[in-house]
């Protein structure tokens, strides 16, 4: 039985796909065999982060509508022959989608896969309720402002409400904080909320701390998920990160501001790695 | 000297108000129906009816035509006074107009799927609750846990005590007193049916409302000192009074 994990937030760009990505990816290199979904059918972005955009022949509507079978529509990626690739269709909506349908594909993943990561559409309608319905575990991606952990505890309330598990009587869906975007200079000038401030709000264990990085823009149009980019401080947090969902106690990095050094006080102050 | 006339010729001044109000979200249009289930209900809690106002609300009802004045009998046969009507057909509007009732456009639907409903809340036994305030209290709720965004825990008798967070866009309501060991950063309603008696108390105040028996406080009005303190808020005359425990 693969275990189901989904990526969401509830606000729009916080990260959900480059960290999906990232997430499966890291997983599979480290020998799971592992399948990444993209639910946000209608605004597909998930194939270009992961540099498969030119390989989409059928989608996860195809496969729900009976018009592909789930091999055909299954990607896989080039660089990890673990890890493969449903991407969302581009010109449908999310009312395309049905529970039973995204039941039934789950379903037959589960049976071949490890681990199942459902990239969750922003929001908090159907395609999102749909993406975490079936979730054992959740990713919720955070940045350090108010708008972003409001929307996040949102998530988490529905989440404890609107999934199988919930609406069973089942343990519940086991949630981890993923705060993403986190610039420790900006926190320690007060443009950003802290750690421990989000942390309090939310209430739930912190399962990685990504820094605000140039790596994630590069790598995203290369269509190369972060992950693989081991000499950045992202993708480290990423490796870290997977390393924790797969049970791995692993100390908590980039979360305090470096001293910059003479050069770099020099040369602009706008030095971001 | 025109100041002193003018105040004289006022007779009244219109005022915005929010008052906590009952609405009977009626599940079927037939008279005797709703007078067997309010036989039930009197003798349940006959506190609850003293003319109490009640907005009757026919939004679930998909009749085009309503026994509205036998159905208003009955209410008032009970000690219950409706004072309007919400949602229904044209014919509903015109003869809640007929009877000397108001008309509200039924509320906004929202997706149901979403949030039509409170989010589930776990409720412990009463035989469980911890505090003797909140045991003495018929219909008394206890919460165990953060209450998020979006989210809407109520007690519609008696106190409720959160044992947990309430967050930003989180609402928390009892008739009774609404008590929150965490820090309260949503909103809360105390006396919801007018309980001028109730309080709030928390640990760590920043709500973003705070309400007893419908007069409210807004982030905005609270005094600063206040925030992050553990607080009581009771009505004594007509305001709100926050006040430091301990």
């Amino acid at each position: 039985m693969a275990k189901i994990i989904v990526v969401t937030s509830g606000k729009g760009g916080v990260g959900k796909t480059t960290s999906a990505a990232a997430i499966a990816t890291g997983l599979a290199l480290r020998g799971n065999k592992t399948v990444v979904i993209d639910f946000d059918v209608g605004l597909r972005n998930l194939d270009l982060i992961m540099g498969c955009e030119r390989r989409v022949v059928y989608d996860l509507v195809n496969v729900i509508q009976g018009e592909a079978g789930l091999n055909q529509a299954l990607i896989r990626d080039k660089r990890s022959e673990n890890l493969h690739i449903l991407p969302a269709s581009q010109t449908r909506d999310k009312d395309a989608l049905t529970l039973e349908g995204v039941e039934k594909v789950l379903g037959d993943l589960s049976e071949d896969f490890d681990y199942i990561i459902c990239d969750s559409p922003a929001g908090i309608e159907r395609g999102a309720q749909l993406a975490m319905y079936f979730a054992d575990e959740a990713v919720v991606v955070t940045n350090p402002e108010v708008s972003s952990v409001r929307d996040s505890d949102r998530i988490l309330g529905l989440l404890s409400s609107k999934s199988r598990r919930a609406e069973q009587n089942r343990d519940p869906v086991k949630e981890h904080l993923l705060i993403t975007r986190y610039n420790p200079n900006r926190v320690d000038d007060g443009d950003m909320l802290n750690l421990e401030d989000i942390r309090e709000i939310l209430a739930i264990d912190l399962i990685g701390l990504i820094p605000e990085s140039e790596a994630v823009l590069r790598a995203s149009n290369q269509g190369v998920p972060v992950i693989h980019d081991d000499k950045s401080d992202a993708g480290q947090a990423y490796a870290d990160t997977v390393s924790r969902l797969m049970g791995e106690d692993v100390p908590l990095r980039f979360h305090s501001a470096q001293k910059r050094g003479l050069i770099a006080r020099m040369f602009g102050g706008g030095a971001r790695r | 000297m025109s100041l002193n006339r003018d105040r004289a010729e006022i007779a009244f001044t219109f005022k915005g108000g929010m008052l906590p109000m009952t609405v009977m979200e009626l599940a079927s249009g037939d008279p005797e129906r709703i007078r067997a289930q309010l036989a039930g209900k009197v003798s349940q809690a006959p506190a609850f009816f003293q003319h109490t106002p009640v907005v009757l609300s026919v939004e679930q009802l998909d009749e085009p035509h309503l026994a509205l004045e036998r159905i208003c009998a009955v209410c008032r046969a009970h000690k219950l006074l409706p004072v309007a009507v919400r949602g229904g057909a044209d014919p509903v509007k015109q003869s809640a107009w007929a009877l000397g009732l108001g008309w509200f456009p039924p509320q906004e639907t929202r997706p149901r799927a979403v949030d039509s409903k409170p989010a589930e809340v776990p409720v412990e036994a009463e035989a469980e609750l911890p505090t003797p305030e909140a045991t003495g209290q018929a219909g008394g709720r206890i919460h165990r846990g953060t209450v998020r965004s979006g989210q809407q825990v109520s007690a519609p008798e008696g106190d409720l005590v959160v044992i947990g967070a309430v967050n930003p866009g989180a609402e928390v309501l009892a008739a009774g007193s609404v008590h929150v060991y965490g820090p309260l950063r949503g909103r809360a309603l105390a006396g919801i049916h007018g309980d001028r008696e109730a309080g709030i108390f928390c640990h760590d105040l920043h709500a973003e409302l705070l309400s007893v028996a419908g007069t409210y406080k807004r982030l905005e009005d609270i005094d600063p000192r206040m925030l992050g303190r553990s607080v009581q808020v009771q009505l004594k005359e007509d305001q709100l009074r926050i006040s430091a425990l301990v």
